[in-house]
């Protein structure tokens, strides 16, 4: 009861002009940066940073969470309506957002994203209210078998979202990883860059992502030469009453799962939204649908983004344990005010703590708001013609590419990846499994080394632990389900369509 | 108000201008015999994350520097390989005319090179400018774990030493010298430890708490959070005097442990070839910046200790770290 009444008083404060203000604009620049790829929330809270010496550390925490939770919101809008993942987490929503828009259903799609993105977001917030010191310590549990478990529980999503052939998907994840090992490994040694020196950094993956997404998009537009992008009307952007009870259980089911990862430090948004759309399209009844324009399918990874991005500012305000690049860049803005978090941050800080949650709560509203009516605007990008927009997003690609590393390698590997990209779209070779392992590729990886450390090349340690070994056997029963899941869904939409179909992808 | 107005407002003026995309042109040439520094704004890069140790120093410095000389100074963060990656880059990418900066610790500098005969560069490719301060390392376990003090701490490493595990950033990041320092001093067999590689302290330290890992060495600053929220204890510092952060907590040496020399430490660098007049510019500027009592209330807030050198000194302290860790990664057989 005793955070009730604090959370109270603090949003009494937040409610102040200047506090409110803050969140104001943390949301706005939060939903811009979310919506152009390659400047994500890490590059705007880290440009925006010394700002943090003109405003009180109130204020200026408050606008630099509304950036971060902001960015979650508009990683979906052109995500949905162009087909382009302004962040990696967004890649989910594109694969039932986008054909969504193309039936002329973008609008009850982007409705339904913000929806979602509200519901867990304010179900993030009141897990950090409530349970704040409960689960942090929780987190501290997973050591690394447990995060190579997690990782290899993640990796079965491949199956289901293989596409029609589990093995061209197989083919493509073990093509994304040996991208990811590109670069220095874990221990500092050079892999695989060909005797070229600007290939020893690594490849970027924002620049994959644009380019395996949005110029691939823009490829396909320029053969079918035709609206391609352009989808004409957008429908309403109120989603009706039946897409509202369709989703709802995905949305609790996804910022729940959402949620629980976000604790986990070092558990990336991307994971839990590939995570939330996979145990969707299992618990659904009609799987085939999906990547054919399931709304359950937005719903579902747009509440698990904003839950793992909320769930994140639990480890940080509790232990100071930063669980994302973003928060990381937080994290220092607290300590420049010198504000160590810690359950000292909550005694001595209480105020100030209760004041930037209850912000959190406005912020949400403020950005259903923002979101629900303003994507009319947005959505009028889809109706400019596509000889206009399409150069206009190659532009936006390059400069996106460039910016995330100032490097003129990254536009090239997009520009690469694109016609990769339009390749694989031909020969039906699907795209996310790449995507997937690249991300997973390295943290696998780097748990499998770390616990293989510990135990001294052990391998009981992955059995012996309980957590470990549990998430192990529900990996072995998910890829058991899925792959009796795909075979009946090839049936299904063959009976239905008469021919073989892509599943997703 | 207003001006708290006014810095929303730029804020926004300030992002709407990245996103038009404009890039800072790293590779123009200023006219070197102008001893005008400096004319336009400077990029400094860490090659660390965002948030860690390096980037609160370079970020809390370019602040300041920013200010003293009317020129933006830009923090860019190039991670990867230890810090070899946002080294390389500015070696390779980089201007030789004092607008592309360095910000460095000890890992990305002295460990690397003596851990790393391959690296793509050699310590003759930096110029050392200045050192800043300085972060001790701390041994901390788990807040719960069955040792009261480093005493008995030592005797269990000493009968026990295959059951050490401790995180470090790599076999010859800097944590694997503390640990193989203090090991040698109580006479335990180093060879028998395990190490585990670990991604930084966000990644180490967690692990250590949750006690998936016994030992971990890391900066003060860095393991403060977590020992604060009852997580970690500090059994002890490596540091000639206590920290003025955790004044009751005993110094090794007090302990009984000697021959520790191994500290985290944090300093500016740049291309060598970067004119010797913007060298000074540097020095002298740091060397303000270091005793201005706002700047060092600002290290407080983020738990580090000022400790200046100057690029005399500064590259002498590195030659000679560098030669003392090569020494030990051979004794110890580190590199293959």
């Amino acid at each position: 009861m005793e955070a009730v009444s604090m959370l109270l008083s603090g949003f009494v404060e937040a409610f102040t002009p200047m506090n409110l203000l803050a969140a104001l604009i943390g949301a706005l620049v939060g939903t811009l940066v979310g919506m152009l790829p390659g400047l994500g929330p890490t590059s705007a809270i880290a440009i925006l940073l010394p700002l943090t010496t003109v405003l009180g550390p109130t204020q200026g925490i408050i606008m630099l969470a509304g950036i971060y939770y902001g960015a979650m919101y508009g990683g979906s809008t052109t995500a949905i309506l162009l087909n382009i993942p302004g962040e990696v987490s967004s890649v989910p929503t594109c694969l039932d957002g986008y054909p969504l828009a193309k039936q002329g259903r973008g609008g009850a799609a982007l409705g339904i994203a913000a929806i979602a993105s509200f519901v867990a977001g304010v179900m993030g917030v009141i897990g950090l209210v409530f349970f704040a010191p409960l689960l942090a310590d929780q987190a501290l549990k997973f050591g690394p078998p447990e995060y190579f478990a997690l990782m290899t529980l993640a990796l079965t999503v491949i199956v289901s979202l293989a596409g029609n052939s589990i093995l061209k998907g197989l083919m493509m994840g073990v093509f994304g990883y040996l991208l990811a090992m590109v670069g220095m490994g874990p221990s500092g040694q050079i892999r695989f860059n060909f005797g070229i020196d600007e290939l020893s950094a690594g490849f970027d993956m924002i620049s994959i992502i644009i380019g395996l997404f949005a110029i691939t998009e823009v490829l396909k537009g320029m053969e079918e030469k035709q609206d391609a992008i352009s989808i004409g009307k957008i429908g309403s952007v109120y989603p009706s009453i039946s897409d509202l009870r369709k989703s709802s259980k995905s949305i609790f089911r996804g910022g729940l799962v959402g949620f629980l990862l976000g604790l986990l430090p070092g558990c990336s948004t991307a994971v839990s939204t590939f995570l939330a759309y996979d145990l969707e399209k299992k618990l659904s009844k009609t799987p085939e649908k999906f990547g054919q324009g399931a709304i359950e399918g937005v719903a579902a990874p747009e509440s698990a983004n904003n839950a793992t991005s909320s769930a994140g500012f639990i480890p940080l305000f509790a232990l100071g344990i930063p669980s994302s690049p973003p928060l990381a860049i937080l994290l220092a803005g607290l300590m420049i005010y010198g504000l160590a978090p810690g359950p000292v941050l909550f005694e001595q800080n209480g105020s100030f703590v209760w004041t930037v949650i209850a912000s959190m709560f406005i912020g949400n509203i403020m950005l259903l708001v923002l979101n629900l009516p303003l994507v009319g605007i947005w959505a009028r990008l889809t109706q400019i013609p596509f000889g206009v927009i399409g150069p206009v997003i190659l532009v936006l690609c390059f400069i996106g590419s460039y910016t995330v590393r100032n490097n003129l390698l990254d536009v090239f590997v997009a520009l690469v990846f694109g016609i990769l990209g339009y390749i694989f779209h031909k020969f039906r070779w699907p795209v996310v499994p790449l995507v997937l392992c690249y991300i997973l590729g390295p943290m696998l990886e780097q748990s499998f080394v770390q616990s293989l450390s510990m135990s001294g090349g052990n391998f009981w340690i992955f059995i012996e632990r309980p957590i470990s070994l549990s998430i192990l056997i529900a990996s072995a029963i998910l890829l058991f389900v899925s792959l009796i899941l795909i075979r009946r869904t090839k049936l299904r939409a063959k009976e239905a369509v008469g021919s073989e179909v892509d599943i997703a992808g | 108000m207003r001006r708290k107005v006014a810095g929303m407002l730029a804020s926004l003026v300030l992002l709407g201008a990245v996103m038009v995309g404009c890039s800072t042109g790293t590779n123009s040439t200023a006219k070197k015999e102008e001893p005008k520094y400096p004319t336009k704004p400077i990029e400094i890069t860490v090659p660390f994350a965002a948030g860690g140790g390096t980037d609160l120093n370079a970020r809390a410095m370019s602040e300041y520097l920013s200010k003293e000389w009317g020129q933006p100074i830009n923090v860019v963060n190039k991670t990867g390989a230890g810090g070899a990656t946002g080294t390389l880059e500015v070696l390779k990418k980089g201007s030789k005319d004092g607008y592309s900066i360095l910000t460095q610790s000890v890992s990305a500098v002295s460990a690397s090179f003596a851990g790393n005969p391959n690296l793509p560069f050699k310590m003759e490719d930096l110029r050392f400018i200045a050192r800043l301060a300085v972060d001790p390392l701390a041994y901390v376990v788990k807040a719960d774990a069955p040792w009261k003090d480093l005493k008995e701490f030592n005797e269990w490493v000493k009968k026990n030493p295959d059951k050490l595990t401790f995180a470090s950033n790599g076999t010859t990041a800097i944590a694997t010298f503390g640990v193989i320092q203090w090991m040698d001093s109580i006479g335990a067999d180093f060879s028998k430890a395990k190490l585990v590689t670990t991604n930084g302290s966000g990644d180490a330290l967690p692990k250590v708490a949750g006690g998936h890992i016994v030992l971990g060495v890391q900066g003060v600053s860095e393991v403060a959070n977590l020992v604060k929220a009852g997580k970690l204890k500090i059994l002890g510092i490596a540091s000639p005097q206590r920290s003025p952060y955790f004044p009751d907590v005993p110094t090794m040496e007090e302990q009984g442990v000697k021959g520790i020399t191994v500290t985290q430490w944090y300093g500016v660098s740049a291309p060598a070839g970067i004119p010797d007049y913007v060298v000074k510019k540097w020095e002298s500027a740091i060397e303000k910046m270091l005793n201005d009592s706002a700047y060092q209330e600002k290290m407080k807030s983020i738990l580090v200790q000022p400790d200046y050198l100057n690029s005399e000194d500064f590259t002498k302290y590195v030659k000679e770290e560098t030669e003392k860790f090569k020494q030990i990664a051979k004794e110890k057989g580190l590199i293959k």
